[in-house]
């Protein structure tokens, strides 16, 4: 049932999570944030190609098939149509301002990948689906987390929590090759539209209240 | 008679009724109505675990065993105590002009939401819808924490809900981590995610994903139960909140999430039959308590003193239960019990002083505020003494049930370690509260309206303590002693 190294599928699924790795240190890199929402759109999009292979060649599955349309609208089009319209309803500036510069981020992103490939090590043998696809998802987890931090932006915050999930599901497939039950995965499909609204909100409470995103600025509470 | 569904379902009815109907009072009466409907329907339950031990619903997608029934019967207290605050609350606030209609309806909108979240952590059987809940907890509650739209607290939201989802995550992967240990590498079928099903099948789980599951999951719920050094959300968000938020989210949500942990911890101890699970929680219990200890000697800000003292409080249920003798974590689930009764009393008390004084700061309320709030401050005064662990309150039961049975498993450094946190949290506690109670005021404050409201539900809960402190009638012992069989890995 499993596919071996060679099946074409299994290398076009390994070639797709490494496509989505790469895009994530696009972002990493990115400094004005509607390429960054694109990014993220592109990076859904070959999620959902993955899904897809999986459920055409695999398992024809028809809950597979569900959760990559699921994934097609709201990651690829709602959510991506959402923050963008966020971006030009609150008229932000475009840079995204980073603590660190490019070139230091991008060498401790290239530390976090190793970081990533080290732990999913032990691992390889449980993956069903293509090569290392366990290593980019945690890769993806760690640059999530760094990209996180990096940004001062509460959207570039938003959009960074929303890679780290893309990361989530990538080690869901990879390690079952169903993904979850599709209760699960419903219920977490609607968890992530809500939460991106709920964010939302605050950032337009943010903007309102303080005329500015930079959540730097959200630094009086201590002790 | 089905009783799983309706207790889900009878907090969302209110949710749906409150959003229709613009009455304040009636917003306020269906949401006690719900709560007090759910905490019987929980009663009930109590009852049926007993005697079966385990009820399951909708072919087992619900589930309860002693454990979840025990968590209701806090979640649903909480929210009905809540209820009763808020509506007096709410109504002061708007005279003041601090929040808007809107947002007072948001509110009674959000709160069911938000219980009927914990309710189904709790209830659920499979781990991944146990996971969704928690987040929809999680992001119910991010609103009711930006209520009040100040500065302040859209900062405290904006903390909240990016650690809080980012803890998430990472619980999200440990929880996938944990199906992918469930799948047999020879046949095709796919496994239950079902929490009853992976016990039963625990030894043949694939040892090493269980384990880095697990530290996901820590690090993951961890960081929704407050935990430190994950705890850095928590202070701000819980004096930043509504007071009748702040309760819910010091008394109950803070178990709930750990109630989640607690059931990854037995899974890798079934699963690994080593101490590894229980060490890590012990030491992060022990971590917290540590940490909480200095932050209230030094506080200055009323609602953090309190926020700062839950973190004590779950540090010790936590290392209790990493303790894991059968009397330590029978310990660990009276504390979760008593604190859930304790603290949203001094939240309530918090809130009135806030009303009345415009400010947390404790340098500015105090001196002598027992002569402008008595009634408040006589309950407050009996809350801190019970929070602080004295007699004749219940959690100095639960904190010396605690302690020997660490000293009695003959862990004589840990039980030293948790002696002095104690110690410096009690003396911490008394002495702020006491500063600002007693002596005379130095500016002369006038007394409103909020001297007296809120001494109802305040009364309510104190009531429940002191009653319960003395009295533990059998079948709660009974479901109690099931509950820690049940952490402590016996089925």
């Amino acid at each position: 049932m499993n596919f071996t190294a060679s099946d074409l599928p299994a290398q076009w699924i390994t070639l797709l999570a490494a496509g989505m790795l790469v895009i994530q240190l696009l972002m990493v890199v990115q400094r004005m944030l509607l390429t960054s929402i694109r990014l993220f759109a592109l990076q859904s999009l070959m999620l959902v190609a993955i899904a897809a292979i999986i459920a055409y060649f695999h398992n024809n599955a028809a809950d597979v098939y569900l959760v990559a349309g699921l994934t097609l609208v709201g990651k690829v089009f709602f959510l991506p149509w959402l923050l963008n319209r966020l971006v030009r309803r609150i008229r932000i500036d475009q840079e995204i301002a980073p603590l660190l510069n490019s070139t230091s981020s991008m060498v401790l992103c290239g530390a976090l990948t190793l970081l990533g490939y080290i732990v999913a090590r032990p691992f390889t043998s449980l993956e069903r689906l293509g090569n290392n696809t366990l290593a980019v998802a945690i890769t993806l987890l760690l640059t999530g987390f760094f990209l996180m931090f990096n940004r001062r932006k509460a959207i570039s915050q938003v959009l960074a929590l929303l890679t780290v999930e893309n990361g989530v599901m990538l080690a869901a497939v990879a390690l079952t090759s169903y993904g979850m039950p599709l209760v699960v995965e419903l219920g977490i499909f609607f968890d992530v539209m809500v939460a991106v609204m709920v964010l939302g909100i605050l950032v337009y409470r943010i903007r309102e209240t303080f005329a500015s995103m930079d959540v730097s600025k959200l630094s009086q509470l201590k002790g | 008679m089905n009783l799983l569904t309706p207790i889900l379902i009878l907090p969302l009815l209110a949710a749906l009724l409150c959003l229709l109907v613009p009455s304040r009072r009636f917003m306020s009466v269906a949401n006690a109505f719900a709560f007090g409907l759910v905490l019987a329907l929980g009663t009930q339950l109590l009852r049926e675990v007993v005697a079966n031990k385990v009820v399951t619903e909708c072919g087992e997608f619900f589930r309860a065993d002693a454990l979840s029934a025990w968590m209701v019967l806090l979640i649903s207290v909480v929210s009905l105590g809540t209820s009763f605050y808020a509506g007096q609350y709410f109504q002061r606030d708007l005279a003041a002009g601090t929040v808007t209609p809107a947002r007072v309806k948001e509110f009674f909108v959000l709160t069911p939401i938000f219980t009927a979240g914990m309710l189904l952590v709790v209830l659920a059987n499979n781990l991944g819808v146990m996971w969704f809940a928690l987040e929809a907890t999680a992001l119910s509650s991010v609103l009711l924490v930006a209520l009040y739209n100040r500065r302040t607290s859209l900062e405290a939201a904006w903390k909240y809900v990016i650690l809080g989802s980012l803890g998430l995550a990472l619980a999200l992967f440990g929880t996938v981590f944990t199906y992918a240990a469930a799948i047999d590498r020879s046949s095709s079928t796919l496994p239950s995610f079902n929490w009853s099903h992976l016990m039963s099948s625990s030894a043949q789980l694939n040892r090493g994903m269980i384990k880095l599951a697990f530290v996901f999951v820590l690090v993951g719920y961890g960081t929704k139960a407050g935990l430190a050094p994950m705890h850095t959300w928590l202070p701000d968000a819980h004096s930043e909140a509504p007071s009748p938020t702040s309760a819910m989210l010091s008394g109950v949500s803070l178990k709930v999430a750990l109630y989640a942990l607690l059931r990854f911890h037995i899974l890798t101890t079934a699963c690994l039959g080593s101490p590894f699970s229980r060490t890590v929680l012990l030491v992060f219990g022990l971590g917290s308590m540590c940490l909480a200890a200095p932050f209230i000697l030094v506080q200055t800000n009323l609602k953090r003193l309190l926020a700062y003292s839950s973190l004590e409080h779950i540090g010790l249920i936590c290392a209790a239960i990493g303790l894991n003798s059968p009397v330590t974590i029978f310990g660990a689930l009276l504390h979760m019990g008593y604190h859930a009764l304790t603290k949203p009393v001094l939240f309530f008390a918090a809130g009135n002083i806030h009303q009345t004084c415009h400010t947390l700061q404790m340098r500015s309320i105090g001196p002598g505020l027992a002569s402008v709030l008595p009634l408040t401050v006589v309950c407050m005064g009996l809350a801190g003494v019970a929070a602080t662990g004295l007699p004749p309150f219940g959690l100095f039961l639960s904190e010396m049930t605690v302690l020997s049975g660490s000293f009695a498993a003959g862990h004589i450094a840990v039980s030293a370690l948790l002696i002095l946190a104690l110690l410096a949290c009690f003396y911490g506690i008394l002495y702020q509260l006491t500063r600002i109670f007693l002596g005379t005021p130095r500016t002369p404050r006038t007394t409103n309206t909020a001297s007296l409201g809120g001494v109802p539900a305040m009364g309510f809960m104190l009531g429940t303590l002191l009653l319960f402190s003395v009295w533990l009638p059998n079948p709660l012992l009974d479901l109690m002693h099931r509950a820690a069989a049940i952490i402590g890995g016996d089925q």
